[in-house]
């Protein structure tokens, strides 16, 4: 038999991901903490052992306001002036 | 690029996804990063160093987006015990029987909509699914929903979208939250909704065919799947089914609906990211203060979101408990209020770590504060809700919220 298709069309959309620098020679880092328990303990260990491996210029970290809710905008727009590449966190 | 846990995986790539971003690199450590000691959690940083320091310097592969399932029909076999097992392994069933969705039951499902089936009732995330009223009716013929019910559904649908609502956390998070809906009006008596007896039980259709309808609906087109992208860590029992009518008859006070501005004659429904019930048992009291003593020592948990995420915690009372809460002219503010005043966790209740946790969610709540103080059950007595529903009996019921997340009415269009 035929039948309606209960899960519908989805409204996501593809966006272009920004080209990726060679190194991290000279490179900011951004970390982006969920404020879930301990991903900002994770992230700075791995800002820290990044910088130390790549050369990194500057590691720069940026939280959102909660667990369950996204960054600001101008968190995002901040991040993206600031840095070249960007590390965030999902997950318990 | 984005790191997790292995366990979060069907999460983080669903929410790359919809964010239109499939290519995004994800690295995970295993589960779990809360709830250790943070020399753990650093620990688990070297190994992915290697990992990270690639993704994030090599282009990542154009990966081909999921192009979802293209809207119309689909074939399903006509067998219905094997439509049952076909329907499990598409990942579109909730465990029980459903009603094949059928070009012509949809269509009769269809006509107790006042909209075009190609409407947008809303975009369900975290797949960004588009709720047509097509898309909805398909899920209420699945859930054994019938025409009429479809206004209530629809009028659901739209308030899990509202922002304040926080659906993408509702749908995702470990929590074990569902939209509570609670009808308010006449169409709840014309449904013949169960606002009495065993209100939160089995027996009437329309209570579980329009719960199950939202159910299926946030599953199947918000695609939040159970274990995949619903990362409870129990559920529970209302994710088949979570509907109730308020008991106007049986209230002495203004129904939920009337509260929130709406007229006496509308239907509306309010959505809620509920818990469970849990049973307030008070046989002996015959004062307002009793009932108040007993709904606030079983309101008054450490384990609860409300606690330091606030939010709206819902009490349902019974008719018998609700006629002695009002006896002495209380009023249902009157009642919230005094709730509110008693019902607090002194914080030596809490663990230490969890009070820094939340210190650091709530400081004005939590930093610095000696063990005494008390931990109220929600922000502002406002925030407390109060119904009236069931059956005879000395019970009432609490419901404690995911916590960041605020109940929505909608008038239901019928």
């Amino acid at each position: 038999m035929r039948i309606v298709d209960p899960i519908g069309t989805s409204a996501a959309s593809g966006k272009a991901l920004a080209a990726r620098p060679r190194s991290l020679e000279g490179v900011t880092i951004a970390l982006l903490d969920n404020s879930k328990p301990n991903a900002g303990v994770l992230l700075e260990r791995v800002g820290a052992l990044l910088a130390a491996r790549g050369g990194a210029r500057a590691v720069r970290a940026w939280s959102k306001p909660g667990a369950s809710t996204g960054a600001a905008p101008a968190v995002i727009e901040e991040i993206a002036a600031a840095a070249r590449v960007a590390l965030t966190a999902a997950a318990d | 690029m984005v790191l997790g846990t292995d366990e979060f995986i069907p999460l983080a790539r669903a929410q790359v996804a919809a964010r239109g971003l499939p290519g995004l690199p994800v690295v995970t450590v295993p589960h779990p990063i809360g709830g250790i000691p943070a020399g753990a959690v650093a620990a688990k940083a070297g190994p992915i160093v290697e990992s990270v320091l690639r993704a994030l310097t090599s282009d990542p592969a154009a990966a081909s987006r999921d192009p979802g399932t293209p809207a119309g029909d689909v074939e399903a076999p006509d067998d219905l015990d094997r439509f049952q097992a076909w329907l499990q392994e598409r990942g579109w069933g909730d465990g029980l029987p459903a009603i094949p969705p059928t070009r012509e039951r949809v269509a009769a499902m269809l006509a107790g909509a006042r909209r075009g089936p190609d409407d947008v009732v809303a975009i369900l995330v975290p797949r960004l699914g588009r709720a047509t009223v097509e898309a909805i009716a398909a899920n209420a013929v699945m859930a054994g929903a019938l025409p009429e019910h479809l206004p209530v559904v629809l009028a659901a649908v739209e308030a899990v979208a509202d922002p304040s609502f926080n659906l993408q956390a509702v749908q995702t998070t470990t929590h074990p939250c569902s939209p509570l809906i609670i009808v308010n009006g006449p169409i709840a008596r014309r449904l013949g909704m169960n606002a009495a007896g065993n209100v939160f039980g089995q027996g009437s259709r329309a209570n579980a065919a329009i719960g199950r309808a939202l159910r299926l609906t946030l599953q199947n087109v918000g695609g939040a799947r159970p274990g995949k992208e619903d990362r409870a860590t129990h559920g529970q029992p209302g994710k088949y089914a979570y509907c109730v009518a308020e008991n106007e008859a049986a209230s002495p006070w203004e129904p939920l609906s009337v509260e929130r501005g709406f007229a006496e004659g509308d239907s509306t429904v309010t959505v809620c990211g509920s818990e469970g019930p849990h049973n307030i048992n008070d046989h002996g009291s015959t004062t307002p203060e009793g009932i108040v003593t007993t709904v606030a020592g079983t309101a008054a948990i450490a384990g609860s979101n409300n606690i330091y995420l606030g939010g709206e915690p819902l009490i349902v009372l019974g008719p018998e408990h609700a006629a002695t809460a009002a006896s002495s002219g209380w009023s249902k503010q009157d009642f919230k209020r005094a709730v509110w005043d008693r019902a607090r966790v002194p914080l030596a209740r809490l663990a230490p770590e969890n009070i820094e946790r939340f210190a650091a969610i709530y400081p004005e709540g939590f930093r610095d504060k000696p063990p005494e103080t008390p931990a109220p059950i929600a922000r502002d007595w406002r925030d407390v809700m109060v119904i009236v529903a069931g059956g005879a009996g000395k019970h009432s019921v609490f419901i404690p919220t995911f916590g960041s997340t605020r109940s929505v009415t909608r008038r239901i269009a019928d």
